[in-house]
């Protein structure tokens, strides 16, 4: 634990989170509620997370370059009785997944970002592109007369498949939680963290490629040899686009761009999951409503009969999903600081406790406008 | 039949107050309930069996009762007192429904919700003065101690001007009584044989006064209204329902029933000043309505401002506004009603009723999601909004009044427009906006408290789609009510309408229904 009075205080108005940080401990209050709240929310979000990657990495291996994917949604599983379910709203929103990967895709970031505008990906998409489009009169058209149009979709599988692969790692990860927290060894919110984190250090260096397989033919788009990896080209671009920039969706709270209510720079977005107002949940066409409405389905018995609880029982389901997320958010947002903390957190050294505190209040600079203060006490 | 309206709520009363103790806080409400839904389905049979087609009253019943002072036991029905009587059922169930489960001396506040509505059907029955004079005055004892022992903290205030201004009232409508009965020197005060009588003008005029102030403070109109905001705050929700929606109607009824049709010489000599009461009433009741800060009170003076519609189409007297008199009672008793009702749900969940406080209950989650839609739907009703009953009266009334009095109808009709204004601007603070944390843990509503509004909701815009449900049973009856007697058509020549009709280029536009119902002669 490192002493903050060799440090001296710190003159953040959040520096009560940064001693938090320092000592090892999480943004999030340990207690049996918010235990039984974030590992059961986590289990559900595990679930949803399963199925969201799947559709992705379908998507992007077998819906690629199809203009109208009309069956995306299906996994390849096109029956008359899945219309109709799909129809009568029985199924996941898949909707949801790919407004997180068109936000990253927009906020851009981390190596993916970078590797989709280097030559080398041209290269390669162009290949692919080629052969996808042989023979289809429709597609050379329409690469003729947009030559960047293709490309550009490419850029978004990719992202379909970066995004994929990372909720794939996630959704293992929190499922894992789960089971731990069913067999009595997470008992507290530090020890949610640390799993969390050994998660992400675990998988820190997984590679992230994609391959498409056209006319039996496999095509690499993100070889092995681009060097990408889950933790600073996945975890990272995604922590920072979902989490912190988001996007001003329309339904969420109402914005007047002209009078300049939403920052000209996409940096200082503040829309993402930390800092969204639980309240508005429910509206038409929020996105984090499709999420809540997804975990709602696969939500643990001991969490539901907390919710069940409540003075509104059922009603306000999807609130109390979207509190509990966040708070769970909040914990996965500990980990990623802590993991990414120049130096460990119980260093001796003056100069290494003076880098990491500088460190943490950048992110509490962040933080300030979240919804941090108030998680504490729900 | 008509007796069963009167004696079994009696009967009920009586053996929900015998009720012993133990048992009574979980019998009296269900037997209350029981009687209430009878009464409702009795007034269905009644309905159903009802002649549109056949003028005059219907089911007639009529056992003297004490000969010395001419007071019998008469009652019966029309086109006029039918949809009110099928109001008060139904509103007796909705109130009685609405009640608190657990409200405190259950025995006593269930028998007086029966006594109400027996004073209000038998007001609506009674074909004789006296007889109608004793249901109007027995209806203020059961409303008098609902607001005084069941009322909010200012109570004892509220029932005591109550008290005050419905005696003075009651006082005011007795003397014109006897003066009619006396200066015609009938010897029984049944109605029917009173409507020949040949008074001279100012002696019409100076009964039809007395009547007018009367009903004017039981209806209320400015100034006479003090008592209905302070009524109504302190009352609690189903007596607010039953208040605004079936007791004020006594007082349009009885302005319609006594003073139309008992000195419909001196109404149509004051008919053009009548109007202009209407109009100030209107005007009047829609400005304080923006001002006010509690939801209860802008439904009250709402209130106010919709009942003067009734006056105007009274005052023109033709037999398109008298058939929207009809429509305009029922249509505002189901409107204020609903309105109340959701106020009264928005207060028990939130513990307000402040528009300062309030905010963002349409949350869709948190909020009061269908408490608020069943708002605006209330809201547009009352504003209106064509597909609703709210507006086949309005529109009647104003369609029907406009050849006779255009300036005071546009006045009232600048009065529905406030209304919009009034009531968007509640629904804009109370429901819109984002909803503050304070808020944000509200207890869910039962399907219980959801369940009368949905209904009454459903009835306003049936109503609404189809208008012959309301109208076909007053429609060929009204016109009996203006029955020319007396000096009548003299003096209707002096109205703006004879003008209006005896001019060579009579608009075609003017149907022949919104003609006066006596013909004017040249």
């Amino acid at each position: 634990m490192v002493s903050t009075r060799k440090l001296g205080s710190s003159k953040h108005p959040l520096a009560e989170y940064v001693y938090r940080l320092e000592s090892g401990n999480a943004l999030l209050p340990d207690s049996p509620e918010n235990v039984v709240e974030v590992v059961g929310i986590l289990k559900s979000y595990g679930v949803v997370l399963d199925a969201y990657s799947r559709n992705l990495i379908y998507t992007s291996e077998h819906q690629f370059l199809v203009l109208f994917p009309f069956f995306k949604y299906f996994n390849g599983d096109v029956s008359w009785a899945r219309l109709v379910r799909h129809w009568m709203h029985d199924r996941i929103n898949f909707e949801y997944a790919e407004y997180c990967m068109r936000t990253m895709l927009w906020h851009g970031g981390g190596g993916l970002d970078g590797y989709l505008d280097s030559p080398e990906f041209t290269a390669l998409a162009r290949t692919v592109i080629q052969a996808k489009i042989k023979g289809n009169v429709l597609l050379q058209s329409l690469d003729r007369l947009f030559p960047d149009f293709l490309l550009e979709q490419v850029r978004q599988y990719t992202y379909y498949s970066g995004l994929g692969q990372f909720w794939r790692v996630m959704s293992d990860m929190f499922l894992s939680l789960s089971d731990r927290y069913d067999q009595g060894e997470i008992q507290s919110i530090p020890a949610v963290v640390q799993h969390i984190l050994n998660g992400l250090v675990e998988a820190a260096n997984q590679p992230i490629t994609y391959h498409v397989k056209v006319d039996n033919q496999t095509y690499p788009i993100i070889p092995e040899s681009a060097g990408l990896t889950f933790l600073s080209d996945t975890a990272v671009p995604y922590v920072e686009a979902v989490f912190f920039r988001g996007t001003p969706f329309p339904g969420t709270v109402s914005y007047n761009a002209q009078a300049n209510q939403i920052p000209f720079d996409q940096s200082d977005f503040t829309y993402g999951a930390l800092y969204a107002d639980p309240l508005p949940i429910g509206g038409s066409g929020i996105p984090p409503t499709q999420l809540m409405q997804d975990m709602s389905h696969y939500l643990p018995e001991y969490l539901h009969e907390v919710y069940r609880r409540g003075l509104r029982e059922e009603d306000d389901l999807r609130v109390k999903i979207c509190q509990s997320f966040q708070k769970s958010m909040f914990c996965v947002t500990t980990a990623a600081i802590l993991g990414l903390m120049p130096h460990p957190a119980d260093t001796t050294n003056p100069e290494e406790q003076r880098a990491n505190r500088t460190y943490l209040e950048k992110w509490m600079d962040r933080l300030v406008p979240s919804q941090l203060t108030v998680i504490q006490d729900s | 039949m008509l007796s069963v309206l009167i004696w079994v709520p009696l009967v009920g009363a009586i053996l929900i107050s015998l009720l012993p103790d133990k048992p009574a806080t979980s019998l009296a409400r269900p037997v209350a309930l029981t009687v209430a839904l009878g009464l409702l389905v009795w007034t269905t049979v009644l309905g159903v069996q009802f002649d549109p087609g056949q003028p005059g009253m219907q089911f007639t019943e009529y056992l003297v009762w004490i000969e010395t002072i001419g007071l019998n036991y008469h009652l019966g029905v029309d086109g006029l007192s039918l949809p009110l009587l099928c109001l008060n059922a139904l509103l007796t169930v909705i109130a009685i429904w609405s009640s608190d489960r657990t409200i405190l001396r259950p025995r006593f506040y269930y028998a007086l919700i029966l006594l109400l509505n027996v004073g209000v059907s038998g007001a609506f029955l009674a074909q004789d003065l006296l007889l109608f004079f004793l249901f109007y005055e027995l209806e203020l004892i059961p409303l008098y101690f609902l607001i005084i022992i069941w009322g909010g903290p200012q109570r004892g205030y509220a029932a005591t001007k109550f008290l005050i201004y419905t005696a003075i009232s009651g006082a005011l409508i007795l003397a014109s009584f006897l003066g009619v009965v006396w200066l015609s020197g009938v010897s029984s005060f049944d109605y029917e044989p009173l409507r020949s009588q040949t008074l001279p003008l100012g002696a019409q005029t100076i009964l039809l006064i007395g009547l007018l102030l009367g009903f004017g403070i039981k209806i209320p109109f400015f100034p006479l209204h003090t008592w209905l905001p302070d009524a109504h705050v302190e009352a609690s929700t189903p007596v607010s329902v039953l208040l605004a929606g079936v007791l004020l109607k006594v007082g349009t009824y009885g302005l319609l029933r006594f003073g139309v049709g008992l000195f419909l010489d001196a109404w149509v000599y004051l008919a053009p000043w009548l109007a202009g009461w209407a109009a100030v009433s209107a005007l009047y009741g829609a400005s304080c309505a923006i001002a006010q800060q509690d939801m209860k009170k802008v439904v009250a003076y709402s209130s106010i401002a919709h009942m003067a519609f009734i006056l105007l189409g009274a005052s023109a007297t033709t037999r398109l506004s008298l058939l929207a008199t009809v429509c305009q009672m029922v249509s505002h008793g189901l409107i204020s009603a609903l309105l109340f009702l959701l106020v009264g749900v928005v207060a028990k969940k939130t513990g307000s009723r402040d528009v300062n406080y309030l905010r963002g209950l349409l949350n869709p989650e948190k909020g009061l999601p269908l408490i608020g839609s069943l708002m605006i739907l209330g809201v547009m009703a009352g504003a209106g909004i064509p597909g609703m009953v709210g507006f086949v009266a309005e529109f009647l009334i104003f369609r029907g009044s406009f050849p006779i009095f255009p300036v005071q109808t546009l006045l009232c009709m600048v009065g529905t427009g406030l209304t919009a204004v009034y009531f968007l601007l509640m629904i804009n603070r109370v429901f819109f906006g984002r909803l503050p944390v304070e808020l944000a843990n509200l207890p869910r509503v039962q399907w219980g408290d959801r369940l009368p509004s949905v209904a009454l909701a459903l009835l306003i815009i049936a109503l609404g789609i189809q208008p012959n449900w309301l109208i076909r049973w007053s429609e060929p009856q009204i016109a009996t009510l203006v029955t020319d007697y007396g000096q009548g058509k003299a003096l209707r020549e002096s109205l703006p309408i004879a003008a209006v009709l005896n001019a060579p280029n009579v608009p075609v536009a003017v149907p022949p229904s919104v003609l006066p119902v006596a013909p004017i002669e040249n």
